[in-house]
Protein backbone atom coordinates (compact mmCIF):
# COMPACT_ATOMS: atom_id res chain seq x y z
CA UNK A 1 0.00 0.00 0.00
CA UNK A 2 1.30 3.31 -1.15
CA UNK A 3 -0.94 5.33 1.43
CA UNK A 4 -0.17 8.63 3.18
CA UNK A 5 -0.89 8.87 6.78
CA UNK A 6 -4.36 11.41 7.07
CA UNK A 7 -3.77 14.98 7.01
CA UNK A 8 -5.81 16.95 9.46
CA UNK A 9 -9.37 17.70 8.92
CA UNK A 10 -9.80 20.86 7.25
CA UNK A 11 -10.88 23.31 10.32
CA UNK A 12 -14.79 24.18 8.86
CA UNK A 13 -15.09 27.58 8.37
CA UNK A 14 -17.91 29.01 11.08
CA UNK A 15 -21.00 30.12 9.46
CA UNK A 16 -24.51 31.84 10.17
CA UNK A 17 -27.35 28.71 10.45
CA UNK A 18 -29.19 28.95 7.28
CA UNK A 19 -32.57 27.36 7.42
CA UNK A 20 -33.85 30.05 9.72
CA UNK A 21 -32.29 33.09 8.17
CA UNK A 22 -35.35 35.17 7.07
CA UNK A 23 -35.87 35.12 3.55
CA UNK A 24 -34.94 38.38 2.46
CA UNK A 25 -31.74 38.64 4.27
CA UNK A 26 -28.97 38.76 1.65
CA UNK A 27 -29.11 34.96 1.08
CA UNK A 28 -26.87 35.15 -1.84
CA UNK A 29 -23.90 35.81 0.24
CA UNK A 30 -25.02 33.07 2.90
CA UNK A 31 -23.35 29.55 3.13
CA UNK A 32 -25.18 26.36 1.52
CA UNK A 33 -24.50 24.85 4.58
CA UNK A 34 -25.50 24.54 7.81
CA UNK A 35 -22.51 22.86 9.52
CA UNK A 36 -22.61 19.93 11.56
CA UNK A 37 -23.12 20.61 15.12
CA UNK A 38 -20.27 18.59 17.27
CA UNK A 39 -21.05 15.96 17.88
CA UNK A 40 -19.81 13.69 20.66
CA UNK A 41 -17.91 10.97 18.29
CA UNK A 42 -14.78 12.62 17.84
CA UNK A 43 -13.59 10.42 15.03
CA UNK A 44 -13.92 10.59 11.06
CA UNK A 45 -17.25 11.04 9.35
CA UNK A 46 -16.44 8.38 7.05
CA UNK A 47 -14.08 4.96 7.85
CA UNK A 48 -13.68 2.82 5.50
CA UNK A 49 -11.87 -0.22 6.91
CA UNK A 50 -10.55 -3.42 4.47
CA UNK A 51 -13.94 -3.42 2.29
CA UNK A 52 -14.16 -6.52 -0.29
CA UNK A 53 -17.09 -6.57 -2.34
CA UNK A 54 -17.82 -9.49 -4.92
CA UNK A 55 -20.26 -9.96 -7.79
CA UNK A 56 -20.71 -13.63 -7.93
CA UNK A 57 -17.03 -14.71 -8.37
CA UNK A 58 -16.14 -11.73 -9.66
CA UNK A 59 -13.98 -9.50 -7.16
CA UNK A 60 -15.17 -5.63 -7.25
CA UNK A 61 -13.55 -4.53 -3.85
CA UNK A 62 -10.26 -5.39 -2.89
CA UNK A 63 -9.44 -4.85 0.91
CA UNK A 64 -10.39 -0.98 0.91
CA UNK A 65 -9.30 1.42 3.50
CA UNK A 66 -9.26 4.68 4.17
CA UNK A 67 -10.94 7.59 6.05
CA UNK A 68 -12.19 11.02 5.59
CA UNK A 69 -11.98 13.49 8.09
CA UNK A 70 -15.05 15.65 9.27
CA UNK A 71 -15.35 18.63 6.83
CA UNK A 72 -12.44 17.28 4.52
CA UNK A 73 -13.24 17.11 0.83
CA UNK A 74 -11.92 13.65 -0.76
CA UNK A 75 -11.78 13.08 -4.58
CA UNK A 76 -12.24 9.30 -5.53
CA UNK A 77 -10.83 8.64 -9.39
CA UNK A 78 -9.00 5.70 -11.92
CA UNK A 79 -10.18 4.53 -15.14
CA UNK A 80 -13.84 3.28 -15.50
CA UNK A 81 -14.42 0.31 -13.98
CA UNK A 82 -12.06 0.29 -11.20
CA UNK A 83 -14.74 0.00 -8.61
CA UNK A 84 -14.76 3.93 -7.73
CA UNK A 85 -18.41 4.44 -8.21
CA UNK A 86 -19.10 0.65 -6.24
CA UNK A 87 -17.11 2.16 -2.71
CA UNK A 88 -18.68 5.05 -2.71
CA UNK A 89 -22.46 3.31 -2.81
CA UNK A 90 -21.16 1.28 -0.29
CA UNK A 91 -20.94 3.97 2.44
CA UNK A 92 -24.66 4.61 2.39
CA UNK A 93 -25.11 0.58 1.75
CA UNK A 94 -26.73 1.20 -1.50
CA UNK A 95 -24.44 -1.41 -2.41
CA UNK A 96 -23.85 -4.59 -0.09
CA UNK A 97 -20.58 -5.44 0.85
CA UNK A 98 -19.84 -9.04 1.79
CA UNK A 99 -16.26 -8.66 3.83
CA UNK A 100 -14.92 -5.07 6.50
CA UNK A 101 -16.87 -2.45 7.82
CA UNK A 102 -17.91 0.76 7.02
CA UNK A 103 -18.60 3.50 9.86
CA UNK A 104 -20.44 7.12 8.88
CA UNK A 105 -20.36 9.50 11.63
CA UNK A 106 -20.46 6.57 14.28
CA UNK A 107 -22.60 4.53 12.54
CA UNK A 108 -21.43 1.03 11.21
CA UNK A 109 -23.49 0.37 7.94
CA UNK A 110 -23.23 -3.32 7.94
CA UNK A 111 -25.13 -4.25 11.47
CA UNK A 112 -27.68 -5.69 11.78
CA UNK A 113 -28.84 -3.14 14.52
CA UNK A 114 -28.20 -0.34 12.34
CA UNK A 115 -31.76 1.26 10.39
CA UNK A 116 -30.39 1.80 7.02
CA UNK A 117 -33.28 4.06 5.75
CA UNK A 118 -32.15 6.54 9.32
CA UNK A 119 -28.57 6.34 8.37
CA UNK A 120 -29.29 7.20 4.97
CA UNK A 121 -31.44 10.35 5.39
CA UNK A 122 -28.47 12.22 6.58
CA UNK A 123 -26.04 10.88 4.08
CA UNK A 124 -26.57 13.17 0.83
CA UNK A 125 -26.53 11.44 -2.28
CA UNK A 126 -26.04 12.92 -6.10
CA UNK A 127 -26.15 10.28 -8.84
CA UNK A 128 -24.62 10.87 -12.28
CA UNK A 129 -27.86 11.02 -14.06
CA UNK A 130 -29.68 13.22 -11.69
CA UNK A 131 -32.46 11.21 -10.56
CA UNK A 132 -35.06 13.59 -9.55
CA UNK A 133 -38.81 12.31 -9.74
CA UNK A 134 -39.84 13.03 -13.00
CA UNK A 135 -43.55 12.91 -11.96
CA UNK A 136 -43.24 15.54 -9.07
CA UNK A 137 -42.51 19.42 -9.98
CA UNK A 138 -38.89 21.10 -8.61
CA UNK A 139 -40.80 22.38 -5.34
CA UNK A 140 -42.11 18.70 -4.65
CA UNK A 141 -38.84 17.23 -5.40
CA UNK A 142 -37.38 19.12 -2.83
CA UNK A 143 -39.80 18.82 -0.19
CA UNK A 144 -41.15 15.29 -0.48
CA UNK A 145 -38.31 13.43 1.74
CA UNK A 146 -38.46 16.57 3.73
CA UNK A 147 -41.98 15.85 4.94
CA UNK A 148 -41.88 11.82 4.46
CA UNK A 149 -38.98 10.80 5.90
CA UNK A 150 -38.03 13.52 8.47
CA UNK A 151 -41.27 14.48 9.68
CA UNK A 152 -41.42 17.85 8.86
CA UNK A 153 -43.98 20.27 8.51
CA UNK A 154 -45.03 21.25 4.73
CA UNK A 155 -44.41 24.79 5.45
CA UNK A 156 -40.75 24.30 7.14
CA UNK A 157 -40.09 22.08 4.60
CA UNK A 158 -40.97 24.42 1.47
CA UNK A 159 -39.32 27.14 2.57
CA UNK A 160 -35.69 25.12 2.95
CA UNK A 161 -36.41 23.79 -0.39
CA UNK A 162 -36.85 27.10 -2.14
CA UNK A 163 -33.62 28.79 0.30
CA UNK A 164 -31.67 26.41 -1.09
CA UNK A 165 -33.55 26.36 -4.55
CA UNK A 166 -32.14 29.93 -4.74
CA UNK A 167 -28.77 29.22 -3.43
CA UNK A 168 -28.00 27.16 -6.48
CA UNK A 169 -29.66 29.91 -8.60
CA UNK A 170 -32.70 28.30 -9.76
CA UNK A 171 -35.66 30.40 -8.44
CA UNK A 172 -37.67 30.97 -11.49
CA UNK A 173 -38.19 27.08 -11.62
CA UNK A 174 -40.19 25.95 -8.55
CA UNK A 175 -42.93 24.96 -10.80
CA UNK A 176 -41.45 23.22 -13.24
CA UNK A 177 -41.24 19.47 -13.89
CA UNK A 178 -37.64 17.66 -13.99
CA UNK A 179 -37.86 17.46 -17.54
CA UNK A 180 -38.14 21.24 -18.00
CA UNK A 181 -34.93 21.62 -17.18
CA UNK A 182 -31.40 21.25 -18.61
CA UNK A 183 -29.18 18.68 -17.30
CA UNK A 184 -26.90 20.96 -15.37
CA UNK A 185 -29.82 22.66 -13.71
CA UNK A 186 -31.38 19.45 -13.01
CA UNK A 187 -28.42 18.28 -11.27
CA UNK A 188 -27.96 21.59 -9.25
CA UNK A 189 -31.87 20.89 -7.99
CA UNK A 190 -30.43 16.98 -7.22
CA UNK A 191 -27.90 18.26 -5.18
CA UNK A 192 -30.51 21.10 -3.26
CA UNK A 193 -32.37 18.19 -2.76
CA UNK A 194 -29.58 16.24 -1.06
CA UNK A 195 -28.76 19.16 1.00
CA UNK A 196 -32.13 20.03 2.23
CA UNK A 197 -31.78 16.70 4.39
CA UNK A 198 -29.25 18.61 6.43
CA UNK A 199 -27.00 15.74 5.74
CA UNK A 200 -24.03 15.50 7.91
CA UNK A 201 -21.51 14.14 4.59
CA UNK A 202 -22.30 14.62 0.75
CA UNK A 203 -21.38 11.56 -1.71
CA UNK A 204 -21.14 12.43 -5.35
CA UNK A 205 -21.09 9.84 -7.78
CA UNK A 206 -19.84 11.03 -11.15
CA UNK A 207 -21.97 14.07 -10.87
CA UNK A 208 -20.64 15.91 -13.65
CA UNK A 209 -19.77 12.85 -16.47
CA UNK A 210 -24.01 12.73 -18.04
CA UNK A 211 -23.47 16.34 -18.52
CA UNK A 212 -23.21 18.94 -21.78
CA UNK A 213 -19.78 20.10 -21.32
CA UNK A 214 -20.94 23.88 -21.21
CA UNK A 215 -23.25 22.44 -18.04
CA UNK A 216 -20.09 21.28 -15.91
CA UNK A 217 -19.20 24.62 -14.64
CA UNK A 218 -22.27 25.48 -13.35
CA UNK A 219 -22.30 22.00 -11.08
CA UNK A 220 -18.95 22.40 -10.11
CA UNK A 221 -19.40 25.99 -8.75
CA UNK A 222 -22.03 24.91 -6.99
CA UNK A 223 -20.11 22.01 -5.32
CA UNK A 224 -16.74 24.27 -5.32
CA UNK A 225 -19.18 26.89 -3.00
CA UNK A 226 -19.71 23.71 -0.89
CA UNK A 227 -16.60 22.77 -0.45
CA UNK A 228 -15.72 26.16 0.86
CA UNK A 229 -18.37 26.24 3.32
CA UNK A 230 -17.00 22.80 5.01
CA UNK A 231 -19.04 20.28 3.91
CA UNK A 232 -17.61 16.90 4.05
CA UNK A 233 -17.81 15.71 0.37
CA UNK A 234 -16.61 12.35 -0.74
CA UNK A 235 -16.69 12.73 -4.90
CA UNK A 236 -16.26 10.32 -7.57
CA UNK A 237 -14.85 12.29 -10.73
CA UNK A 238 -12.77 12.58 -13.57
CA UNK A 239 -12.88 16.71 -13.21
CA UNK A 240 -9.21 17.25 -12.13
CA UNK A 241 -9.48 20.95 -12.00
CA UNK A 242 -12.16 20.08 -9.12
CA UNK A 243 -9.63 18.42 -7.40
CA UNK A 244 -6.91 20.81 -7.61
CA UNK A 245 -9.44 23.81 -6.46
CA UNK A 246 -11.03 21.68 -3.53
CA UNK A 247 -9.75 18.61 -2.70
CA UNK A 248 -7.87 17.90 0.35
CA UNK A 249 -6.68 14.47 -0.31
CA UNK A 250 -6.87 12.38 -3.94
CA UNK A 251 -8.29 8.80 -3.78
CA UNK A 252 -6.65 6.73 -7.16
CA UNK A 253 -8.50 3.13 -7.55
CA UNK A 254 -7.58 0.89 -9.87
CA UNK A 255 -8.94 -2.96 -10.87
CA UNK A 256 -10.86 -2.59 -7.20
CA UNK A 257 -7.71 -1.46 -5.27
CA UNK A 258 -7.15 1.94 -3.81
CA UNK A 259 -3.69 2.31 -5.37
CA UNK A 260 -2.88 5.88 -3.78
CA UNK A 261 -4.42 7.65 -0.95
CA UNK A 262 -2.40 11.42 -0.89
CA UNK A 263 -3.24 14.57 -0.32
CA UNK A 264 -4.09 16.87 -3.35
CA UNK A 265 -0.24 18.70 -3.49
CA UNK A 266 1.70 15.20 -3.48
CA UNK A 267 -0.84 13.78 -5.31
CA UNK A 268 -0.36 15.95 -8.39
CA UNK A 269 2.97 16.55 -7.67
CA UNK A 270 4.64 13.48 -7.55
CA UNK A 271 1.98 10.17 -7.68
CA UNK A 272 3.96 7.21 -6.59
CA UNK A 273 2.36 4.07 -8.14
CA UNK A 274 2.90 3.83 -11.67
CA UNK A 275 -0.80 3.09 -12.69
CA UNK A 276 -1.40 6.24 -11.08
CA UNK A 277 1.22 8.45 -13.26
CA UNK A 278 -0.20 6.65 -16.37
CA UNK A 279 -3.62 7.93 -15.23
CA UNK A 280 -2.80 11.23 -14.69
CA UNK A 281 -0.73 11.75 -17.86
CA UNK A 282 -3.50 10.18 -20.01
CA UNK A 283 -6.33 12.41 -18.68
CA UNK A 284 -4.74 16.17 -18.03
CA UNK A 285 -2.78 15.73 -21.74
CA UNK A 286 -5.64 17.31 -23.34
CA UNK B 1 -85.93 -9.55 -41.64
CA UNK B 2 -86.37 -6.02 -41.40
CA UNK B 3 -89.58 -5.72 -42.70
CA UNK B 4 -91.37 -4.84 -39.38
CA UNK B 5 -88.16 -3.45 -37.90
CA UNK B 6 -90.00 -2.08 -34.15
CA UNK B 7 -88.44 0.98 -32.86
CA UNK B 8 -90.76 1.85 -30.09
CA UNK B 9 -89.96 -1.59 -28.73
CA UNK B 10 -86.65 -0.49 -27.84
CA UNK B 11 -87.53 3.41 -27.04
CA UNK B 12 -90.07 1.78 -24.55
CA UNK B 13 -87.72 0.24 -22.71
CA UNK B 14 -85.02 2.27 -22.20
CA UNK B 15 -85.59 3.43 -18.94
CA UNK B 16 -85.10 -0.26 -18.07
CA UNK B 17 -82.10 -1.18 -20.07
CA UNK B 18 -80.08 1.79 -18.65
CA UNK B 19 -82.01 2.98 -15.70
CA UNK B 20 -81.02 -1.16 -14.23
CA UNK B 21 -79.04 -2.71 -16.56
CA UNK B 22 -76.36 -0.05 -17.52
CA UNK B 23 -76.11 0.83 -14.21
CA UNK B 24 -75.29 -2.39 -13.07
CA UNK B 25 -72.82 -3.15 -15.73
CA UNK B 26 -70.82 0.26 -14.89
CA UNK B 27 -71.30 -0.93 -11.08
CA UNK B 28 -69.41 -3.92 -11.38
CA UNK B 29 -66.80 -2.92 -13.83
CA UNK B 30 -65.85 0.15 -11.49
CA UNK B 31 -65.67 -2.15 -8.82
CA UNK B 32 -64.07 -4.38 -9.87
CA UNK B 33 -61.49 -2.90 -11.72
CA UNK B 34 -60.71 -0.84 -8.74
CA UNK B 35 -60.69 -3.77 -6.68
CA UNK B 36 -58.61 -5.47 -9.52
CA UNK B 37 -55.87 -2.80 -9.80
CA UNK B 38 -55.18 -2.57 -6.02
CA UNK B 39 -55.07 -6.33 -5.37
CA UNK B 40 -53.15 -7.03 -9.09
CA UNK B 41 -50.50 -4.32 -7.89
CA UNK B 42 -49.85 -6.57 -4.52
CA UNK B 43 -49.70 -9.39 -6.89
CA UNK B 44 -47.34 -7.38 -8.91
CA UNK B 45 -45.14 -6.05 -6.08
CA UNK B 46 -45.05 -10.04 -4.80
CA UNK B 47 -43.83 -11.33 -8.21
CA UNK B 48 -41.09 -8.49 -8.35
CA UNK B 49 -40.21 -9.17 -4.42
CA UNK B 50 -37.69 -11.60 -4.96
CA UNK B 51 -38.78 -13.36 -1.53
CA UNK B 52 -38.78 -17.39 -3.49
CA UNK B 53 -42.02 -18.52 -2.03
CA UNK B 54 -44.11 -15.35 -2.39
CA UNK B 55 -42.46 -14.54 -6.06
CA UNK B 56 -43.80 -18.44 -6.37
CA UNK B 57 -47.16 -18.22 -5.28
CA UNK B 58 -48.25 -15.12 -6.59
CA UNK B 59 -46.66 -16.20 -10.51
CA UNK B 60 -48.85 -19.46 -9.82
CA UNK B 61 -52.01 -17.23 -8.97
CA UNK B 62 -51.38 -15.21 -11.93
CA UNK B 63 -50.49 -18.27 -14.50
CA UNK B 64 -53.86 -20.34 -13.35
CA UNK B 65 -56.19 -17.23 -13.58
CA UNK B 66 -54.83 -16.19 -17.21
CA UNK B 67 -55.44 -20.18 -18.23
CA UNK B 68 -58.68 -20.67 -16.98
CA UNK B 69 -61.86 -19.24 -18.91
CA UNK B 70 -63.84 -16.26 -17.13
CA UNK B 71 -67.19 -18.41 -17.55
CA UNK B 72 -65.72 -21.30 -15.84
CA UNK B 73 -64.40 -18.78 -13.14
CA UNK B 74 -67.72 -17.70 -12.86
CA UNK B 75 -69.57 -20.77 -12.15
CA UNK B 76 -66.53 -22.45 -9.99
CA UNK B 77 -67.23 -19.14 -7.49
CA UNK B 78 -70.77 -18.87 -7.90
CA UNK B 79 -71.21 -22.92 -6.93
CA UNK B 80 -67.90 -23.08 -4.60
CA UNK B 81 -67.51 -19.83 -2.22
CA UNK B 82 -70.55 -20.34 -0.38
CA UNK B 83 -69.16 -23.82 0.97
CA UNK B 84 -65.52 -22.63 1.04
CA UNK B 85 -67.53 -19.90 2.98
CA UNK B 86 -68.74 -23.01 4.82
CA UNK B 87 -65.92 -24.56 5.89
CA UNK B 88 -64.03 -20.76 6.79
CA UNK B 89 -67.01 -20.58 9.51
CA UNK B 90 -67.43 -23.80 10.67
CA UNK B 91 -70.88 -23.29 9.68
CA UNK B 92 -72.98 -26.56 8.50
CA UNK B 93 -75.04 -24.96 5.83
CA UNK B 94 -73.20 -23.03 2.91
CA UNK B 95 -72.89 -19.47 3.19
CA UNK B 96 -75.61 -17.63 0.65
CA UNK B 97 -73.14 -14.68 -0.48
CA UNK B 98 -75.88 -13.37 -3.46
CA UNK B 99 -75.13 -13.74 -7.28
CA UNK B 100 -73.77 -9.81 -7.40
CA UNK B 101 -71.58 -10.54 -4.00
CA UNK B 102 -69.98 -13.42 -6.39
CA UNK B 103 -69.70 -11.75 -9.49
CA UNK B 104 -67.78 -8.90 -7.93
CA UNK B 105 -65.29 -11.34 -5.85
CA UNK B 106 -64.82 -13.60 -9.05
CA UNK B 107 -64.28 -10.26 -11.77
CA UNK B 108 -62.17 -8.56 -9.15
CA UNK B 109 -59.60 -11.82 -8.76
CA UNK B 110 -59.96 -13.06 -12.23
CA UNK B 111 -59.14 -8.99 -13.30
CA UNK B 112 -56.44 -8.70 -10.60
CA UNK B 113 -54.39 -11.60 -12.66
CA UNK B 114 -54.47 -9.07 -15.99
CA UNK B 115 -53.40 -6.10 -14.03
CA UNK B 116 -51.04 -7.30 -12.05
CA UNK B 117 -49.01 -8.19 -15.51
CA UNK B 118 -50.14 -4.42 -16.43
CA UNK B 119 -48.47 -3.17 -13.16
CA UNK B 120 -45.62 -5.44 -13.27
CA UNK B 121 -44.25 -3.85 -16.52
CA UNK B 122 -44.98 -0.48 -15.30
CA UNK B 123 -42.99 -1.50 -11.99
CA UNK B 124 -39.90 -2.38 -13.96
CA UNK B 125 -39.85 0.24 -16.68
CA UNK B 126 -39.12 2.44 -14.08
CA UNK B 127 -35.46 3.08 -13.65
CA UNK B 128 -32.85 1.52 -10.98
CA UNK B 129 -32.06 4.33 -10.69
CA UNK B 130 -35.07 6.29 -9.39
CA UNK B 131 -35.13 3.69 -6.41
CA UNK B 132 -31.80 4.28 -5.40
CA UNK B 133 -32.41 8.29 -5.55
CA UNK B 134 -35.41 7.15 -3.55
CA UNK B 135 -33.59 5.35 -0.99
CA UNK B 136 -30.65 7.56 -0.69
CA UNK B 137 -32.81 10.21 0.82
CA UNK B 138 -33.65 7.94 3.73
CA UNK B 139 -37.06 6.35 2.48
CA UNK B 140 -38.32 2.99 3.44
CA UNK B 141 -39.08 0.42 0.73
CA UNK B 142 -42.79 1.49 1.69
CA UNK B 143 -41.89 4.81 1.21
CA UNK B 144 -39.98 4.46 -1.91
CA UNK B 145 -42.58 2.35 -3.83
CA UNK B 146 -46.06 4.69 -2.74
CA UNK B 147 -44.13 8.08 -3.60
CA UNK B 148 -41.70 7.34 -6.27
CA UNK B 149 -42.44 4.15 -8.26
CA UNK B 150 -46.06 3.03 -8.15
CA UNK B 151 -46.83 6.68 -9.25
CA UNK B 152 -44.75 6.83 -12.06
CA UNK B 153 -45.51 3.26 -13.10
CA UNK B 154 -49.51 3.99 -12.84
CA UNK B 155 -48.98 7.21 -14.97
CA UNK B 156 -46.87 5.25 -17.64
CA UNK B 157 -49.77 2.58 -17.45
CA UNK B 158 -53.01 4.14 -17.31
CA UNK B 159 -53.96 3.76 -20.97
CA UNK B 160 -53.62 -0.07 -20.63
CA UNK B 161 -54.94 -0.33 -17.26
CA UNK B 162 -57.96 1.57 -18.92
CA UNK B 163 -57.78 -0.40 -22.09
CA UNK B 164 -58.17 -3.69 -20.07
CA UNK B 165 -60.98 -1.93 -17.81
CA UNK B 166 -62.70 -1.74 -21.10
CA UNK B 167 -62.68 -5.64 -22.23
CA UNK B 168 -63.78 -5.75 -18.49
CA UNK B 169 -66.82 -3.43 -19.09
CA UNK B 170 -67.52 -6.22 -22.48
CA UNK B 171 -66.71 -9.28 -20.01
CA UNK B 172 -69.39 -8.08 -17.61
CA UNK B 173 -71.84 -9.33 -20.08
CA UNK B 174 -71.28 -12.97 -19.19
CA UNK B 175 -72.86 -12.51 -15.46
CA UNK B 176 -76.20 -13.58 -17.69
CA UNK B 177 -74.87 -17.26 -16.64
CA UNK B 178 -75.75 -16.24 -12.82
CA UNK B 179 -79.16 -14.57 -14.22
CA UNK B 180 -78.14 -11.42 -12.92
CA UNK B 181 -79.75 -8.49 -14.95
CA UNK B 182 -77.18 -6.43 -16.72
CA UNK B 183 -77.21 -4.35 -19.57
CA UNK B 184 -77.00 -7.42 -21.61
CA UNK B 185 -79.07 -9.53 -19.46
CA UNK B 186 -81.84 -6.57 -19.33
CA UNK B 187 -81.70 -6.47 -23.41
CA UNK B 188 -82.00 -10.16 -23.59
CA UNK B 189 -84.63 -9.76 -21.29
CA UNK B 190 -86.71 -7.78 -22.74
CA UNK B 191 -86.38 -9.51 -26.49
CA UNK B 192 -87.36 -12.63 -25.31
CA UNK B 193 -90.48 -11.59 -23.56
CA UNK B 194 -91.73 -9.35 -26.75
CA UNK B 195 -89.95 -11.61 -28.99
CA UNK B 196 -88.03 -8.57 -30.83
CA UNK B 197 -84.74 -10.47 -30.67
CA UNK B 198 -83.30 -8.35 -33.92
CA UNK B 199 -84.17 -5.23 -32.31
CA UNK B 200 -82.93 -5.66 -29.22
CA UNK B 201 -79.49 -7.31 -29.85
CA UNK B 202 -78.74 -4.54 -32.70
CA UNK B 203 -79.73 -2.31 -30.29
CA UNK B 204 -77.46 -3.76 -27.54
CA UNK B 205 -74.72 -4.19 -29.82
CA UNK B 206 -74.58 -0.49 -31.22
CA UNK B 207 -74.81 0.70 -27.23
CA UNK B 208 -71.69 -1.72 -26.66
CA UNK B 209 -69.97 -0.23 -29.41
CA UNK B 210 -70.56 3.26 -28.86
CA UNK B 211 -69.25 2.93 -25.20
CA UNK B 212 -66.20 1.27 -26.03
CA UNK B 213 -65.30 3.22 -29.09
CA UNK B 214 -65.57 6.16 -27.44
CA UNK B 215 -63.86 5.29 -24.49
CA UNK B 216 -60.81 4.04 -26.08
CA UNK B 217 -60.94 7.11 -28.12
CA UNK B 218 -61.29 8.99 -24.69
CA UNK B 219 -57.36 6.82 -23.40
CA UNK B 220 -56.09 7.70 -26.83
CA UNK B 221 -56.28 10.85 -26.06
CA UNK B 222 -55.67 11.12 -22.46
CA UNK B 223 -52.40 9.33 -22.82
CA UNK B 224 -50.92 12.26 -24.01
CA UNK B 225 -51.67 14.19 -21.58
CA UNK B 226 -50.89 12.01 -18.42
CA UNK B 227 -46.98 11.14 -20.58
CA UNK B 228 -44.14 12.09 -18.09
CA UNK B 229 -41.79 14.45 -19.44
CA UNK B 230 -38.36 13.03 -19.76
Amino acid sequence: MTSTPMPAPAAATPTAPTSEAPADAGLRAGPLVTPPPATATAGPMIAIEAVSKWYGEFKVLTDCTTRVARGEVVVVCGPSGSGKSTLIKCVNALEPFQEGQITVDGTRVKDRGTNLPKLRARVGMVFQHFELFPHLSITDNLTIAQRKVLGRPGEDARKRGLDLLERVGLSAHAKKYPGQLSGGQQQRVAIARALAMNPVVMLFDEPTSALDPEMVGEVLDVMVGLARDGMTMMVVTHEMGFARKVADRVIFMDRGEIVEDATKEAFFGQPRSERAQQFLSKILAH
Amino acid sequence: MFANFDVSVIASSLPYLFGQGMVFTLTLTALAASGGIVFGTALAMMRLSGIPGVTHAAKIYVETMRSLPLVLVIFWFYFLVPYIGAWATGSATPIQVGAFASALVTFTLFEAAYFAEIMRAGIQSIPKGQTAAASALGMSYAQTMRLVVLPQALRNMLPLLLTQTIVLFQDTSLVYVLSLTDFMGAASKVAQRDGRLVEMYLFAALVYFAVCFTASWLVRRLQTRVAIIR
